[in-house]
């Protein structure tokens, strides 16, 4: 595609989008959803093919090669594991049929189970042990250095104290009502403190994306207008 | 519930158990000899640990592959559906989908289509966000007049000066690079700790059958 066409697209697509901040004016409004339609359609066409041919075509061409096979079974395995995917597939369609749905639930079953154990082992070795030894982790030049001490020390007090925040606990009172202990109320208010400065920051963080992004678009309409 | 039901309920939990152990033994402790010690063969110990879960693994991303493939022929039958009640955008939306498939296929290797539509309208749509930020950090203090909505917006404020390349705003900025290094790294540090405690529960939990979610 020539270069022009490609910058006279963007530019129409782009005031197309823009177009929204004008609300529900006749014929104006219709042209960002036509945008947002537009973008869905490709959006499906392009996962589509990314699917083909980054996992679906690989894998076949791997059972006809010889050369990958990554067990002693050779490229059996692979065309077995092929064959009971689609099986599940095809399995998961007859979802409707009742008299089976202990075999579509199975089906679920092992994908919903596989999902949770990778995230579990996941979380387990990659987020849980990394963070805690991070958190507790005491810098060399600690007794040299205060605020080094002060720093760390915070950081530990805000994390466990942010992590404390999303555990309630309560007790019931003479009253029959419920009531968080002084200790656990001020844990929980400290935590706070820690968990709005870092969402405030995350937003803050977003802000400044969208408006870099905006700037280099409002920059291309006014470069491709002059 | 009937007993061919129970007895359904129960193979699924069944099968949900041995899948979730063996995928967690196999990512623990396969692939690692280290853990068997210097005794001859641990390698091969360690990689037949592995074996199964490397097969449920694959299994899975194959499965989720074919998944997509259904996921968008359902989409394309509903707009096609939809097209007979005159919706024209589903008829765009169908265009657009055969379009790009066309340009594919006639003209692989050609990424001139992601560029000239793609990426302006992912663009403009992120740069729409901005107005709907900065609209909604503007009602926080509408809506929720307390400490902890003053001291989000506060935060915010001190963010965005500080990202400003003035001179003048070198106090600000050393507080706001303050703020980064210790309240908001153990803030974001005690989230990813909650989520990652969040997911080790609930994985658990549906290994066990405690969390029977996949019963429709």
């Amino acid at each position: 595609m020539a270069e022009n066409t490609i910058a006279l697209l963007s530019f129409v697509l782009t005031l197309m989008v823009f177009s929204y901040l004008l609300g529900d004016v006749p014929l104006i409004g219709n042209l960002y959803r036509i945008a947002v339609y537009i973008f869905i359609g490709m959006t499906a066409a392009f996962t589509l093919i990314v699917t083909y041919e980054g996992l679906i075509l690989p894998y076949l061409q791997d059972i006809q090669d010889p050369s990958t096979n990554w067990t002693t079974l050779g490229n059996r395995v692979d065309i077995y594991i092929f064959f009971t995917a689609l099986l599940f597939g095809l399995l998961l369609l007859l979802k409707p049929v009742k008299s089976l749905t202990w075999l579509t639930n199975s089906v679920l079953a092992v994908v919903i189970v596989v999902g949770a154990a990778v995230g579990a082992v996941g979380a387990l070795t990659g987020t849980l042990f990394p963070l805690l030894q991070a958190t507790v982790a005491i810098p060399d030049n600690l007794t040299a250095d205060f605020s080094a001490l002060v720093d760390t020390l915070l950081i530990f007090v805000g994390t466990m104290t942010g992590l404390y925040y999303f555990h309630y606990q309560a007790r019931t009172n003479a009253d029959g009502g419920v009531e968080q202990s002084f200790v656990g109320r001020g844990f929980r208010h400290i935590g706070k403190v820690f968990l709005v400065t870092a969402l405030g920051a995350i937003y803050a963080s977003t802000v400044l994306t969208c408006l870099t992004i905006l700037t280099e678009r409002i920059g291309f309409l006014f470069q491709f207008g002059a | 519930m009937g007993r061919g039901q129970g007895v359904g309920a129960f193979f699924s939990a069944l099968v949900a158990f041995a899948v979730g152990v063996t995928v967690m033994l196999s990512l623990l402790l396969g692939d690692n000899p280290a853990l068997f010690g210097d005794r001859p063969g641990s390698d091969e110990l360690a990689r037949r640990i592995a074996l199964p879960g490397d097969v449920l693994l694959r299994l899975i991303v194959i499965f989720l592959a074919l998944s997509i493939v259904i996921g968008i022929a359902n989409l394309l039958f509903v707009h096609v559906s939809r097209l007979t009640s005159g919706k024209f955008y589903s008829a765009v939306l169908l265009a657009s989908f055969g379009f790009t498939i066309y340009w594919y296929v006639t003209r692989r290797g050609d990424t001139s289509l992601l560029e000239a539509v793609q990426l302006p309208i992912e663009s403009a749509l992120a740069a729409l966000l901005f107005v709907s930020l900065v609209h909604g950090s503007s009602r926080v203090m509408g809506k929720r007049n307390d400490i902890w909505g003053l001291l989000f917006v506060a935060v915010v404020v001190v963010v965005l000066l500080a990202s400003l390349p003035l001179a003048e705003l070198a106090p600000v900025k050393a507080w706001s690079d303050w703020l980064m290094r210790i309240p908001v790294s153990a803030g974001v540090r005690a989230m990813l700790l909650g989520i990652a405690l969040g997911m080790v529960v609930t994985g658990v939990r549906a290994v066990l059958g405690q969390d029977r979610s996949y019963r429709g």
